[in-house]
């Protein structure tokens, strides 16, 4: 419609300066006030006003704004300087890992999920990992289980850490964003010493992890959790009380927990309104149930009690991964389950059978029988579930991924509407959206 | 299992902004965070100079991949199986086997591998390769410096991966 009246305008235009007449076409000007009095007059009974003040712009933030922490478009109705209502828009890194995912043999799935959520490779793996072994029915060695929840631990540290310095950077703190990413590296050299990689490390296997930790791996790690330790002394005495961070963060974007509830919004946004739902705690998964350490909640649920949840979260990750050093219990780090898990590397010279799994392992891969499974972990983000449906085959029928940082952003219109521009920046950087998780 | 009252944990709320304390804080709290700031004034810089100064990797850290020959015999290792192809993810490997010829041996098996191709402008670095290989012919090595200015540069081919690189990557220690 639109495209036509524009060439009929154009036409005219055109025959008008033809003429030389050019302008006397529309020498009527048409007001707002004539639109509304004539919808009045059009539409009995019913009174069109106009408010002169009101004036709404739509504002495209994104795809490529650096607050938006991310590939994330929001088109953002703006009255002044408040804004009137939010859309956010995805899929500009839309990956189709999922997809992909119906392709690969059970294992070479675990490289490609633990690239959605690029700052929580461990908790993708996890979810994966353990939604397959409940599927085959694969008991994991304790020691591995310990293992893991050492290296998600020091995971959840990494991520909030990134949270935590481009949040700061946001709200203008350069200084802590240059601390966060100190220590960050820190944690990633753990890594790639346990690992080999610093990213994207394909650790964890199906019934274990890949490789015992190396020798001096534990001393390495008390020396980064020392040092973490003063790193969030020092995040701690730049923020807390900060007088400009209080101002931009206390009673802003806060949400009810009943709200945050039905939007089904999970981890350290839905904790710092005051809900104590953690499923390290609910779900007993890995070697949670043994170990010892608080929940923190906030009271209000705004941008400081989520920074004080978020920040409480890596004190009592260290906590977790101090008790996991001084307990780690000796053993395989992988299941003895030939059919499942590849044999050790000195046997292959060794054992014409153990070489006849490895070749079936690597080339075809397992079959599963035909069933469905939902495993949840909680991520830095909260709630990550993995859903795999196996269907007889070697390579799983559907994978799906419940992504905390998705379902989230759902409460981002309830937490910044009516609210500042500026604000909105620093809900979205407390609200901590991964966008690669979100597309996928 | 649910959640025992003594494990939450209510963080603290800090300080009302505004007001009296708000003035305090202003100029307080900014100085001591600027004592914070300027504490690390003292202490040793914690960035690399990169190009001139390599970044120091773990014994286990997986960069560019090496193949290998037999020290003795100086034949390959690699007998063109092709479990590293059918277990990468990225699918970014190519072999194509052919029989050995007994006067003139290239591998130690009885195939070896006429074509062997590593797209590393595909490879996702997940060692995958370095698990599958039965032999021990294929392992990832540290070598981290890999940019090139085209697509095709990086296809590495069998002579290229089996070459002796030059050593640019310092290794890390245990206590590191």
């Amino acid at each position: 419609m639109a495209r036509v009246e524009d060439t009929l305008h154009d036409r005219e235009l055109r025959q008008a300066g033809a003429m030389g007449a050019a302008g006397t076409l529309r020498d009527e000007e048409i007001t707002v006030s004539d639109f509304t009095t004539e919808l009045s007059e059009r539409i009995p009974g019913v009174e069109f006003e106009l408010e002169p003040e009101q004036e709404m712009l739509t504002v495209n933030m994104g795809p490529h704004h650096p607050a938006t922490h991310g590939v994330l478009r929001l088109v953002v109705d703006l009255e002044g300087e408040v804004v009137k209502d939010l859309k956010p828009v995805i899929g500009y890194v839309h990956t189709g890992i999922e997809k992909s995912c119906e392709t690969m043999q059970y294992w070479k799935v675990i490289p490609f999920v633990e690239r959605m959520d690029y700052l929580s490779y461990f908790f993708n793996m996890q979810a994966y990992v353990g939604a397959v072994e409940q599927l085959i029915g694969l008991e994991v060695p304790r020691r591995a289980q310990w293992l893991r929840v050492l290296h998600m631990e020091l995971n959840r540290i990494h991520s909030h850490l990134v949270w935590l310095g481009t949040s700061a950077l946001d709200l203008g703190a350069m200084g802590v964003y240059f601390y966060c990413f100190r220590d960050r590296d820190r944690v990633l050299d753990t890594f790639e010493m346990s690992t080999g990689q610093r990213m994207h490390t394909r650790y964890f296997q199906i019934g274990g992890v890949a490789e015992d930790i190396p020798a001096g791996f534990e001393q390495k790690v008390r020396k980064t959790v020392e040092q973490l330790k003063t790193g969030i002394h020092q995040y701690e005495s730049l923020l807390d009380k900060n007088e400009i961070f209080l101002i931009r963060t206390k009673d802003v974007g806060v949400v009810s927990r009943e709200r945050l509830v039905e939007l089904g919004v999970t981890g350290p946004l839905l904790r710092a309104a005051g809900d104590p739902w953690d499923l390290r705690k609910e779900g007993e998964y890995l070697a949670y149930p043994e170990l010892d350490f608080d929940v923190p909640v906030g009271t209000v649920g705004d941008g400081y009690d989520r920074y004080r949840v978020r920040l409480t979260e890596m004190k009592e990750s260290l906590k977790i991964i101090e008790q996991i050093l001084d307990g780690l219990p000796e053993g395989p780090w992988v299941a003895d389950d030939r059919k499942y898990a590849l044999p050790p590397r000195a046997e292959l010279s060794t054992s014409m059978e153990s070489l006849i799994h490895h070749f079936k392992l690597v080339t075809e891969g397992f079959r599963v029988e035909p069933g469905e499974v939902y495993n949840p972990v909680e991520s830095p983000r909260g709630e990550l579930g993995c859903f795999v449906m196996a269907d007889g085959s070697s390579k799983p029928a559907r994978v799906h991924f419940r992504e905390p940082s998705f379902v989230n952003l759902q409460a981002l219109a309830d937490m910044t509407i009516g609210e500042y521009v500026a604000d909105l920046i620093q809900t979205l950087a407390m609200l901590d959206p991964i966008l690669g998780g979100i597309d996928r | 299992m649910s959640i025992r009252p003594d494990e939450i944990k209510v963080v603290p709320r800090g300080p009302e902004p505004g007001g009296m304390g708000g003035a305090y804080r202003a100029f307080g709290e900014t100085l001591r965070g600027l004592r914070t700031t300027m504490g690390r004034l003292f202490e040793k810089p914690v960035t690399i100079q990169y190009p001139e100064e390599k970044t120091p990797v773990y014994p286990r850290f997986r960069g560019r991949h090496k193949l290998h020959k037999f020290e003795d015999s100086g034949l390959e290792k690699c007998v063109g199986c092709s479990l590293c192809a059918a277990a990468c993810p990225a699918e970014c490997i190519r072999v194509v086997a052919a029989e050995n010829d007994p006067e003139d041996r290239v591998s130690g098996g009885e195939r070896y591998a006429a074509v062997y191709e590593i797209n590393l402008a595909r490879c996702i670095f997940c060692g995958y390769c370095e698990i599958a290989c039965p032999f021990d012919a294929i392992t990832m090595g540290h070598d981290y410096e890999m940019a090139d200015y085209n697509r095709s540069d990086l296809i590495f081919t069998k002579e290229m991966l089996l070459a002796e690189p030059i050593d640019r990557t310092p290794l890390r220690g245990e206590g590191e």
